[in-house]
């Protein structure tokens, strides 16, 4: 019979009641089969070692966007951060950076709620198409125009990944942008003029300088610089090409 | 943001150096519109700044220019987007189009510049 492995993880702890700034408490537990996430290791402390941790999480596969938090400095989604990637190392686990800290590991997201809701992130049309209006046809390159940027789960990693945020947390952000870019961009969609004053904004797309690594931690593969960048573009033409403000 | 936090991971790092390069690239152009103003007068009483230090700046701005260049040309795929017969341009062409635009403006300004200066 073989031991079963075991794993260090040092997650972070804060009672704002208690704590006068967050620390790391560390915790020992068994890491007993490869497919073992960092998300199932911080189950298995609430279950098991300490239930007082707190943290967010759904699904367990990647969709909801919850899970995120830093792994070993890097923003993640703790559902798709594999133990037998940093075994025999300890792991340590903080709440995603950029953002307060609500305890624990879970931050407060009312920042990016409201950019989220200011960028009005649905179908805008001038005049409603009624239900039995039929259909909207969109060809497959339409499709293709906004597919990837429709993959964002909202789960802030690029907010934790993005030193502009960081040092300015006036700045949109890049998921935000980018899916203000997947609206503009959808042929169905008639509101690029209404989300544009956000967009063109001091703190909206101007003020991204293209680090580029909210592009690299996102877990869907979208490409929020790329979104940033060509949004960029866009409002630049619509200033100043003749009529380009007309919608 | 902690300080130091560009040092933390390597695309932080050369994201600041590609930003750095930008700097000392503005201070040699500046200095070039001072070699322009002393050079109103004609080739006659015109002296072109040489000294040794001068010499090792400026290469070392070329290397800087030229990957602030790169850096920046690479990023032009993730940012130009065109359509040809309703299929996208792949992104490493328009990347290669900059590279090959670069080039050729580099001929053309250097053939302006080495004919007039004859």
């Amino acid at each position: 019979m073989t031991a079963t492995k075991r794993i260090t993880i040092k997650a972070t702890r804060f009672d704002p009641d208690k704590d006068e700034k967050p620390r790391l408490q560390t915790y020992e537990i068994p890491f007993s089969d490869d497919s073992m996430v960092v998300l199932d290791a911080l189950n298995y402390i609430k279950g098991h070692v300490d239930g007082s941790l707190s943290y967010r999480w759904s699904c367990r596969m990647g969709i909801c966007g919850s899970c995120g938090m830093m792994v070993d400095g890097v923003p993640k989604l703790t559902c798709n951060a594999f133990l037998r990637d940093y075994w025999p190392r300890p792991i340590t686990v903080e709440p995603l950076n950029n953002f307060p800290v609500i305890r624990d590991l879970v931050i407060d997201m009312d920042d990016f709620m409201h950019k989220l809701k200011a960028i009005k992130p649905w179908v805008i049309r001038k005049q409603p198409v009624p239900l039995g209006g039929g259909a909207f046809v969109q060809t497959t390159a339409q499709i293709d125009e906004f597919r990837q940027f429709s993959q964002c789960i909202n789960c802030m990693l690029c907010y934790a990944a993005c030193p502009v945020y960081g040092l300015n947390n006036e700045f949109l952000g890049p998921a935000a942008i980018a899916l203000a870019r997947r609206y503009n961009v959808d042929s169905r969609d008639e509101g690029p003029g209404q989300r544009l004053p956000v967009l063109a904004d001091a703190e909206g797309v101007w003020e991204c300088s293209f680090v580029g690594e909210c592009s690299v931690v996102c877990p869907k593969g979208v490409d929020p610089a790329k979104a940033i960048q060509q949004t960029k573009l866009d409002t630049t033409m619509r200033f100043v090409l003749p009529f380009g403000n007309r919608d | 943001m902690p300080r130091g936090w560009w040092t933390r991971r390597s695309n932080y790092f050369w994201y600041i150096v590609r930003e750095f390069t930008s700097l000392p690239l503005a201070l040699w152009l500046l200095w070039f519109l001072v070699e322009i103003r002393r050079a109103q007068d004609g080739p006659s009483g015109y002296h072109p700044h040489s000294s040794l230090g001068f010499v090792i700046f400026s290469v070392i701005v070329l290397l800087f220019a030229l990957y602030h260049s790169v850096t920046f040309l690479s990023l032009a795929g993730a940012i130009l987007h065109f359509n040809v017969a309703d299929r996208p341009i792949p992104s490493q062409l328009i990347v290669l189009s900059q590279f090959a635009a670069w080039a050729a403006a580099s001929v053309v300004v250097g053939f302006v510049l080495i004919y007039f200066a004859r």
